[in-house]
């Protein structure tokens, strides 16, 4: 009975240090992260003429929706954003689905050459972009994918889907061997393994994977600048580096550009929390 | 009695009729030679006399069956080129019945891409401009493609290479050479042969040279300006200077920027200094140091090209007189290696800096930054500085932009067609109107060797006229593909000198070998360059 | 007796086979659409791909063995990758843990931890850039209100400050990346492990030491070795901030690369030093792919 107490005291003691540093170190990630944004945030509420004042203003003095009125109404970001949102969400699903399954077929089995292909796969991510976007161009032309938005996810997908399968293989590590191999044994084929096993348990894996690659796509410019020709394939990268022009960068448009830009992966984010965190571990096999 | 007016009844009435019938007719009209004056071309010709522009190939034929019998009529092999003087032959309204007209369709499509059309203030002045080119050449449509002035030349580069790309494309001078010498440009000299004699003069001749490379020619001369002292008289006046007299030489310059660094606002703290100027890495920044590099009688490299010439004693003197501004003087607001030139700018505007170093796009673009700014009372414009006690014909840099055809067109001809209509009088004249920006052309922006005039708005405007008068003192930079990699050389040495990374010395002489190194390859085995 | 040899049998066949099964249409993308500019990139350092003239040379990688330039780039870069990456971690980690307590305000907290991250890294760039301005910027500006002598710190235009801010400024941006894959690697280990040890009393650096460490391990080696791969590529960021100057002090080698590239058409040259690059980051993450090969 005393033993328990004192375990309950000193429990409680110590959760209110964890949780007293938990929270000053959430508070400073909240400033370190918000301020920059909020620096975004305020300059895209600012008439260009404020944006540009020496010294400086925090706070707009006048504030006013212009930027965004610009952005959203009168010029072409909107298609831009459907572009980007259609590439990036492709992308997230080709590599996240072959980034899974190589994942787990590095993870779980043993074949001929697996340690090369491994590094092979990690290899292809030493060259920059910078080399690769020629012959890339040459060769989405060269099957008449260029300028489309499938020519658009393969090319991100090559990028994209080594650190997928990386990080996917890395998960799937992280759960023991036993819980599939139980799920082998009672017949499953290994695919409906690992659906039903690995998957579940993996969720946060799969949302770092899958928001990793959306972002990866959607912030790309060197690429969308030169696979894409006509204006209603540009994405939302492209629109807004037209922003900065010879003489000038326009700040408040470019700002309120770059706050929307920021929604989707968001919107994103919590999506897929809370589908695939909380969802898929409702239903999981614990050991 | 009742005969003769009868008789004169019935010729009244054969006149009634016959001569409104005869005069209603259309003329029934002949064939008719005609020798053509400027401004004429084949569709306009058949519009006016047979009533469809498209009927011009049979213009073409009869000219052509004429020429075969005497030669004084021209001969037309392309209907898109004639040439003033020539004699054609206008077919009667019958005669060109029997020739098929063109085909009104078949419309060739034209991909024309400008990094101004990213620009607010200029894209609308180029959008005016074709639906003119249009109306003038109905068989060719133009489609606008937009591109960041930062951008073009990767997404040039990286499509050409791959054999597709626009068909045409402006560029500005800092990369129009690697363009050039890398194979990525259509070749106009035939074209250009067509041309009268005297087609070339047209524009300034080392603008020309620019484009051309083993004795071929790449693309036509666009946009020209001379590199001038933008200052701010009320910050002169303020600070007790005559603002009609800005400064003529570098020793002035210094001693002005010295007086206008002050505490304006009284807390304490310089916040207004005398000069602002590029010094990160930024394509413009060259722009900036060449001026006073030549307006001290120096210059990068040997009239060769084949080595360094920054180790000769006007060279150094320039360049310790460049740094010293920042470290000296102090004339300079902190983190020059850190401002671009739109930093510059946005400086200027605020009215934090009295002096910078700008040209036509200056005028337009400041009051977008600061509506305030009062530009017609307080923007001053003077030529560039010079080094007392020395003359000299160039003194201050040009800027420069051409028009230029991708190898890869389909459409050569009308490319031609339309790069010709891009660089004419007309359409510079036009240009300058909307974006105040001067020309190649020795008709828009004056040839006094030449007894051209320039257009009058340029001489009217009080910016602009400072500008055109400099022309005759600007010197581009050297022609050859390693300039941006040399211009970035100096520029970071520069860096090293402003921080006191390095001394003014050192840096220089880093610079000096740097560039030596790289121009190895133009030398020959024995060739060596003089050390430091 | 005989059917247990049989499923293994049976299992160790499916083992051989389906494994690569799983991992075929992986690498069946990655040839087919990388497989061509791979290739095409890394012969043009020793043939010039895309002219008519082709002549097999090693000039280039010569060049480059001499190119002081080139050196101090690969200095500059194993600076920035060391900085950036250490910090991302340390970053990562305590914020990972802060969130794996599921606090309250979880998902608020959670926006705010990946909201750097979605900014795309050219307008980080820009937007940095523009708030380290000596005279223009937010940063100085709140020192001067905060009454500091000289508020005009040169942030990118002295050489000393110049890498410690766009490493300052990477590291905003960088470090979401690692924080969500520690993250997912906190929430896969079992909380019953904490409960049990919370009940033997062990304290929270014990519980840290002897189950947190262990249980992150693999993750953590994943995230150290992709965040260094990374961030040897790392290029919008640092291009738009500074350029590589002020001199070299900030000129990492994907910005010199670039620049011999699209600035001065170097073409085979920059691909010369992207393989050397290539190399060099193989060679330094040999180490760590043969760790994560191995199977726990």
């Amino acid at each position: 009975m005393n033993q328990r107490l004192r375990t309950t005291t000193v429990t409680k003691r110590r959760m209110r240090t964890t949780t007293v540093l938990t929270y000053l170190i959430l508070i400073g990630v909240c400033l370190f992260n918000l301020l920059p944004f909020v620096f975004m945030l305020f300059t895209s509420l600012k008439t260009d003429q404020e944006a540009y004042a020496i010294p400086p203003t925090f706070w707009p003095e006048r504030a006013t929706l212009d930027a965004y009125t610009q952005i959203i109404v009168w010029s072409d970001f909107p298609r831009y954003f459907l572009n980007s949102t259609i590439v990036s969400l492709g992308t997230a699903l080709l590599s996240t689905v072959l980034g899974a399954l190589a994942g787990y077929g590095f993870s779980r089995f043993n074949f001929r050459g697996r340690g090369s292909y491994m590094g092979l796969i990690l290899a292809t991510q030493m060259l920059p972009g910078v080399l690769l976007v020629g012959p890339y161009f040459k060769l989405l032309s060269a099957v008449g994918l260029y300028n489309t938005y499938l020519g658009l996810i393969l090319a991100f997908t090559t990028i994209t889907l080594p650190f997928s399968v990386w990080m996917m293989k890395g998960f799937i590590d992280t759960v023991p061997e036993e819980l599939d191999h139980a799920a082998l044994v009672d017949g499953c084929t290994p695919l409906s393994a690992f659906v039903r096993v690995i998957m579940p348990v993996i969720g946060p894996g799969m949302v770092a994977t899958i928001v990793f690659a959306f972002l990866l796509a959607w912030g790309d410019l060197l690429w969308a600048l030169v696979l894409t020709s006509s204006d209603d394939m540009a994405m939302v990268t492209l629109g807004l580096s037209r922003l900065v022009t010879q003489f000038r960068v326009i700040w408040p448009q470019l700002m309120a550009g770059s706050v929307i830009a920021s929604v989707p992966c968001m919107v994103l984010y919590l999506t897929l929390q809370n589908y695939l965190v909380k969802g898929l571990t409702a239903g999981a096999v614990k050991e | 009695m009742n005969k003769k007016l009868l008789n004169l009844l019935l010729v009244i009435v054969m006149l009634a009729v016959l001569v409104p019938t005869t005069l209603a007719a259309p003329p029934a009209q002949e064939g008719q030679d005609y020798v053509v004056v400027a401004d004429d071309w084949l569709s306009k010709l058949a519009d006016k006399y047979l009533g469809n522009p498209m009927a011009y190939p049979a213009i073409v034929e009869y000219t052509n069956k004429k020429h075969a019998e005497d030669a004084s009529y021209a001969e037309i092999t392309n209907p898109d080129l004639i040439e003033v003087g020539w004699k054609v032959y206008i077919p009667s309204a019958e005669e060109a019945a029997a020739i098929a007209p063109a085909p009104p369709a078949a419309a060739v499509t034209l991909v024309l891409s400008n990094w101004h059309l990213a620009e607010p203030h200029w894209e609308k002045t180029i959008k005016a401009a074709i639906p003119l080119f249009e109306k003038e050449y109905p068989n060719i449509k133009v489609e606008l493609q937009v591109v960041s002035y930062a951008e073009k030349d990767a997404k040039y580069a990286t499509e050409i290479q791959a054999g597709a790309g626009p068909d045409l494309m402006h560029l500005a001078g800092y990369s129009i050479r690697n363009f050039v010498e890398s194979g990525f440009l259509y070749d106009i000299t035939p074209f250009v042969q067509k041309e009268p004699s005297g087609f070339l003069d047209q524009w300034y001749p080392e603008l020309v040279e620019v484009l051309k490379y083993q004795d071929k020619l790449y693309g036509l001369p666009s946009d020209h300006m001379a590199m001038i002292l933008a200052y701010n008289k009320k910050l002169f006046t303020e600070a007790g200077l005559d603002p009609n007299k800005p400064p003529t030489t570098w020793d002035e310059f210094v001693d002005y920027a010295k007086k206008l660094t002050r505490d304006r606002n009284g807390d304490g703290q310089i916040d207004t200094w005398g000069f602002g100027t590029v010094g990160a890495v930024d394509p413009g920044w060259e722009l900036r140091f060449s001026p006073v590099l030549l307006s001290h009688g120096a210059a990068y490299l040997t009239p060769d090209n084949k080595c360094s010439a920054l180790n000769s004693p006007e060279a150094k003197e320039a360049f310790k007189f460049w740094v010293g501004l920042v470290t000296d003087a102090k004339v300079v607001p902190p983190g020059v290696t850190s401002q671009g030139a739109g930093a510059v700018r946005v400086q200027f505007a605020n009215e934090q800096i009295a002096m910078k170093i700008g040209s036509g796009w200056t005028e337009p673009i400041i009051p977008t930054i600061n509506k305030d700014f009062n530009v017609p009372e307080n923007l001053g414009a003077a030529p560039m500085p010079v080094k007392a006690g020395k003359t000299l014909a160039k003194t201050t840099t040009g800027w420069y932009s051409s028009w230029l055809i991708n190898k890869n067109t389909k459409y050569p001809e009308q490319a031609w067609t339309l790069l010709k209509w891009l660089t004419s009088k007309e359409s510079d004249q036009r240009w300058f109107d909307g974006a105040r920006v001067l020309s190649s052309r020795r008709d828009v922006s004056g040839d006094p060797d030449k007894g051209l005039k320039p257009y009058q708005p340029i001489a009217d405007d009080k910016f602009s006229q400072v500008i055109q008068a400099e022309l005759k003192h600007a010197q581009i930079n050297p022609q050859l593909k390693e300039w941006p990699q040399i211009a970035d050389t100096v520029n970071k040495e520069v860096q090293n000198a402003f921080t006191g990374s390095k001394s003014a010395d050192d840096a220089l002489k880093d610079a000096h070998d740097q560039i030596n190194q790289i121009l190895a390859p133009y030398r020959t085995a024995g060739e060596t360059c003089p050390a430091y | 007796m005989n059917q247990s040899l049989v499923s293994k049998a049976l299992f160790r066949s499916i083992r051989l086979n389906t494994g690569f099964a799983f991992v075929f249409p992986c690498l069946l993308l990655l040839l087919l659409v990388l497989g061509f500019p791979a290739f095409v990139a890394v012969a043009n350092s020793f043939t010039p791909v895309w002219s008519n003239v082709k002549t097999f040379t090693l000039d280039n990688y010569i060049k480059l063995q001499q190119d002081k330039q080139f050196w101090e780039s690969l200095r500059v870069t194993i600076v920035f990758v060391a900085g950036t990456v250490s910090l991302h971690l340390i970053l990562g980690l305590g914020v990972a843990l802060a969130l794996n307590t599921e606090p309250l305000g979880n998902w608020f907290f959670r926006i705010i931890a990946i909201l750097p991250w979605t900014v795309p890294d050219v307008i980080s760039g820009l937007v940095w850039r523009f708030m380290y301005d000596p005279t223009a910027g937010i940063i100085n500006y709140f020192l001067d209100r905060l009454g500091v002598q000289n508020p005009y710190v040169e942030w990118l235009a002295a050489p000393h400050l110049a890498l410690p801010s766009v490493i300052f400024a990477d590291v905003w941006r960088g470090y979401p990346f690692v924080m969500l894959i520690l993250l997912a690697g906190l929430q896969a280990i079992p909380k019953e492990l904490y409960e049990a040890a919370r009940v033997d009393g062990a304290s929270v650096l014990q519980e840290f030491r002897h189950i947190t460490i262990p249980g992150l391990s693999r993750m953590f080696q994943v995230a150290f070795a992709l965040d260094v791969i990374w961030q040897f590529r790392r290029f919008g960021l640092v291009y738009n901030m500074t350029q590589g100057g002020p001199g070299n002090a900030t000129d990492i080698l994907p910005l010199a690369i670039y620049r011999q590239y699209f600035r001065y058409f170097n073409f085979e040259y920059a691909s010369a030093m992207a393989v050397v690059l290539a190399v060099i980051m193989i060679a330094i993450s040999i180490p760590y792919v043969r760790m994560m090969v191995k199977r726990t």
